[in-house]
């Protein structure tokens, strides 16, 4: 027989080959339903009511229609830098954008096509966070610098992503004075002493030396007001204790408070820690590598392919052979 | 006469059965596993509290820095275990020091051994780098040095310095109790668990006071005294590779 | 005089040792940068320190049992006609395990105490045992091969003293093969071992696995004799082969593979009762995950079932080709069965936390130098027997027949007077 008479013979092997591999991958991992895949957050809360609920009360859920970010914005001529990062997908070519607010798919994205089977990735890291909150307005070049970035602790250990306020111990409210208890939780040895101490009589806790939060307030919108931020670096500093001891301070012939806060400006930067190097895990997954259904048919149609072109003369003889029903006599020697 | 052929081949048919034969008896003495580690003087052991233990990872740090471990093996990581109510739990996971070691049974060369008092060893100047043990450890806790760790540690502090020699690459290494600090808090008549200089780093660096470390041949040591009181657990007690450090649960109580 | 390449006075055999020369002299480079650089360049891991070059060991040491099986029947059960089948076993023997201990050199983390297994002892230890087997095993391959080097003309003639001491080793061939088959016997299975005795991994730890490696290994082995006898027969005049012996070994592992089957089917079924950790999931890998193709077509279906029908049905055992096609597939699913077994095993990651345990997965794809210095191995196999083949007359059936009448003749010769 030809040569192209045995390739199309070999094709049709290479074709039952790789469609029955096909069936077979395929029958062992079924599709799920798909899911409508929109992104306004309307089709998660289906499911998870509770962390919508406190998403949509929170700044991220309001984060386009507070009326503090409306006013302003609206004042400034609703400029689309705003929106990168007060709305979810804002494309600065086209104007458009995927969602009003922060919604779920800022965060957790790209959705997996089988949910729930698959989890919704999360970033856990604060380059998430970051990627609206590194503003430099909002300080966080200081979170770098203290103790807990370098001991790897992201945002999310202390903040609640989904209402944008800050973590609970179990029992106490959403207020300023919680964030102190947050402290606490880790920082038991401190604890078993302070509370004894004149600055504990005095009401100061910890977030206003280590956040730079003033005492006896409670309002926090007096100092973090539009994109500001208290210092995350933790470490108080010179004018920390000056906020309120500045006129105990001693410094020769001039303004106790103006002489502390020159050193302090001139250069006093917090005690450089050593900086612990993240430990590498070599990767796993909870699945494992997903077959792929159309590489191993496409695999099953190579064999097939190889399989015809050697079955193919044999099987010619034989259809000759059904057909005449006599012995083919010219029939080559194997 | 008779024919020498077939003497010789039932000679030879009788002689394989019987070397087959003794090879296979000798097999099956050797593969047994060795025996498990005398239980007679000190037993040295580990008791992580859970309710304590807050994942801060110092544990980790001072280990890495005590033993000029480099920054890409990890001897006691700290895992995630869940949660009790509102507060996550954590689990520091040192070497296990089995009594009945996979890890000891299956080194070709015997580079891994059993101390009397319990700490699983590694003679790094004898191991060859297969990595058999590092697959047979069911705890993970074995680590290779796939390449020579040559530059600064940058976990080691200006002010101190590590306790032991730095691994060469090509071996495989793990978490040893701080033998050296132990060792060495004996010969200056101190006691393992209660002075911190002879107490393995971990157990001396954890701010929270989670972790005991102490002889459990002795009823008087803190870990003796600690595991009669409290319920523990070991992990995969299963397997029964007889490991020695010990779990106290987080429970709703006390976390 | 015109200068030209001689492109067209390019022997196929030079061709031949020139694409080898290229692919050895790539697998050396590779091998140097491991051995300067250190392991981390290749992709294994704490979670996977094992891959290729471990696949590629033990498929070695697989495809070399030919010897062992062929020598046996050969001296202890008196099948003296497969004589010339077990000298070219015996000879692929001894690459191979010399490929084996190239590909472990490169892949202990400290090449320069390869020898330690032999002077610090662990009795315990099966890699041990497997060590020390291989060491003895690899002594008693290059005494028995002594015969077929002495065949090497350039020895005959400028020592043939020395050609004709070595020639007479033959003479303990029977010694030396009950030896071969008790080193053999336990290490061939010893390797399936290393892996049966770990309980940290679940899916390994079976007793059966130790059979499984050892009757794939005698199928593969003796079928890579076959095979390789047969190609070169049909490749170069140097080589000669007697048919009807070569069908009598095709007959044999087509029922080895029957037996192989049995065991496999009986292995594979018994591990999808009851669900346990890390052994469900690892038959899952090989069933439905990722090395499920390999699994099902290049172990089950073409490694063993295609080959057991083409070698137990005639005609297409005596058709050259299909005999052939037969035989590599046996080869090609032993070496499928090695790796399979050592990926699915340390891919299951078991987590020891408390509570019921739970499986991630962890991956591997060799990386270009693994890949490099993994086909410089091979290629050097390759390149030891297709010398062996054109100067010490590896393959030739004709020639012990010769051997063997010239003894018979001398026996006769009287006395002298």
């Amino acid at each position: 027989m030809s040569k192209l008479e045995r390739l199309i013979i070999a094709v049709m092997f290479a074709l039952l080959a790789a469609g029955v591999t096909l069936a077979a991958a395929q029958a062992q991992t079924p599709q799920p339903p798909q899911p409508t895949n929109s992104i306004t957050g309307d089709s998660c809360v289906a499911c998870h009511k509770d962390i919508y609920d406190t998403w949509q009360g929170g700044a991220h859920g309001q984060s386009l229609t507070d009326p503090v970010f409306a006013e302003a914005w609206n004042a400034q001529g609703k400029p689309g830098a705003c929106l990168v990062c007060h709305a979810t997908g804002y494309d600065p070519a086209t104007g458009e954008l995927k969602a009003e607010g922060v919604v779920c798919t800022a965060c957790h994205s790209p959705i997996p096509t089988n949910h729930p089977t698959d989890n919704m990735p999360i970033d856990a890291s604060p380059n998430l966070c970051g990627r609206c909150h590194s503003d430099p307005r909002f300080v966080t070049e200081n979170w770098k610098l203290s103790a807990h970035y370098q001991r790897s602790m992201t945002c999310s250990v202390c903040h609640d992503p989904h209402s944008a306020g800050m973590k609970s111990v179990a029992g106490a409210i959403n207020t300023r004075a919680d964030a102190s208890d947050l402290c606490a939780n880790c920082h038991k040895g401190v604890m078993q002493n302070f509370p004894t101490s004149k600055h504990a009589e005095a009401g100061v806790t910890c977030v206003n030396c280590h956040l730079g939060f003033n005492v006896g307030t409670t309002d926090i919108t007096d100092f973090v007001s539009a994109h500001k931020a208290p210092d995350h670096s933790f470490v108080p500093t010179l004018a920390t204790c000056n906020k309120c001891h500045a006129n105990q301070m001693h410094a020769p012939g001039e303004s106790v408070a103006a002489a502390a806060i020159a050193i302090e400006e001139s250069g006093g930067t917090p005690t450089p820690l050593p900086t612990p190097v993240a430990t590498p895990i070599p990767l796993v997954t909870s699945q494992p590598a997903p077959v792929s259904p159309a590489g191993f048919a496409g695999l099953a149609g190579l064999l097939g392919l190889a399989v015809g072109m050697v079955l193919s003369p044999w099987l010619e003889r034989l259809y000759r052979r059904m057909n005449t029903g006599r012995m083919n006599t010219t029939g080559r020697k194997k | 006469m008779s024919n020498p052929k077939v003497d010789r081949r039932d000679f030879l048919k009788i002689t394989a059965i019987g070397v087959t034969a003794l090879a296979g008896a000798q097999v099956i003495r050797r593969a047994e596993a060795s025996e498990p580690t005398p239980s007679g003087g000190r037993q040295w052991a580990m008791v992580v509290d859970q309710s304590l233990c807050n994942g801060c990872g110092y544990c980790v740090m001072a280990c890495r820095a005590h033993n000029d471990v480099s920054p890409e093996i990890t001897w006691n990581p700290v895992l995630e275990a869940g949660q009790v109510g509102d507060k996550k739990i954590y689990l520091p996971r040192p070497c296990m020091q089995c009594s009945q070691a996979p890890c000891v049974d299956v080194c070709p060369v015997k580079a891994s051994y059993y101390r009397p008092d319990g700490i699983v060893m590694i003679d790094y100047d004898r191991c060859i780098g297969c990595r058999y043990c590092e697959v047979a450890c069911p705890y993970g806790a074995r680590a290779f040095n796939w390449k020579a760790f040559t530059e600064q540690n940058p976990a080691v502090p200006e002010w101190g310095q590590p306790e032991v020699a730095r691994r060469p690459r090509g071996v495989v290494e793990k978490c040893a109790f701080c033998y050296q600090r132990i060792d060495r808090g004996l010969a200056l008549g101190m006691t393992p668990g209660v002075d911190p200089d002879a107490t393995p780093a971990c157990v001396v660096v954890c701010p929270v006071g989670a972790r005991f470390f102490g002889d459990l041949n002795d009823p008087g040591s803190n870990v003796s005294k600690l595991l009669k009181a409290r319920t523990s657990y070991r992990l995969r007690a299963d397997m029964g590779t007889g490991p020695r450090v010990y779990y106290l649960s987080a429970t709703e109580e006390n976390a | 005089m015109k200068i030209r390449p001689k492109l067209s006075k390019l022997s196929p055999w030079l061709a031949w040792l020139i694409g080898l020369g290229v692919v050895i002299a790539a697998g050396v480079g590779a091998g140097l940068i491991v051995f300067w650089k250190g392991l981390w360049i290749t992709h294994l891991t704490d979670l996977i320190p094992w891959g290729l070059w471990i696949t590629i060991d033990l498929s070695s040491i697989a495809v070399s049992a030919g010897a062992f099986s062929l020598c046996a029947a050969v001296y202890l059960l008196g099948l003296k006609r497969f004589q010339p089948v077990a000298r070219t076993a015996t000879f692929i023997g001894l690459i191979g395990y010399s490929m084996a201990l190239l590909t472990l050199l490169m892949d202990i983390g400290r090449p320069d105490r390869f020898w330690y297994a032999v002077v610090y002892w662990n009795k315990h230890s099966l890699l041990w045992e497997v060590t020390m087997c291989v060491t003895l095993y690899l002594t008693v391959l290059v005494l028995e091969s002594l015969p077929i080097f002495a065949q090497f003309e350039w020895l005959k003639m400028r020592w043939p003293k020395l050609a004709e001491k070595m020639s007479h080793v033959h003479h303990y061939a029977p010694y030396l093969a009950v030896i071969g088959l008790g080193l053999s016997m336990l290490h061939q299975s010893s390797l399936g071992a290393v892996y049966g005795v770990l309980k940290a991994r679940p899916f390994w730890y079976r007793p059966d696995i130790s059979v499984l490696f050892i009757i794939s290994a005698v199928a593969g082995g003796m079928a890579l004799t076959v095979f390789a006898s047969m190609l070169s027969a049909r490749l170069t005049r140097r080589a000669s082969v007697d048919d009807g012996l070569l069908d009598r070994v095709a007959y044999f592992i087509g029922w080895t593979l029957v037996l192989y089957l049995y065991f496999r089917f009986w292995d594979a079924l018994s591990m999808t009762y009851t669900y346990q950790p890390g052994r469900t999931e690892g038959l899952q890998l090989l069933t439905q995950g990722p090395l499920s193709f390999n699994f099902w077509v290049g172990e089950i279906l073409l490694g063993i079932v295609t080959p057991m029908i083409l070698l137990l049905y005639r005609p297409t055992r005596t058709s050259q080709l299909w005999r052939m096609v037969a035989l590599a597939l046996v080869v090609g699913g032993v070496v499928a069965y090695r790796w399979d077994t050592n990926i699915s095993g340390l891919m299951i990651v078991l987590s020891y936390l408390p509570g019921e345990p739970t499986v991630e997965y962890a991956h591997y794809v060799p990386s270009l130098i693994e890949i490099l210095s993994g086909a410089g191995v091979v290629a050097f196999g390759l390149l030891a027997f297709s010398l062996g083949v054109r100067y010490l007359k590896v393959v030739n059936h004709s020639l012990t027949v010769e051997e063997h009448e010239n003894r018979k003749v001398e026996a006769k010769k009287p006395a002298p007077a």
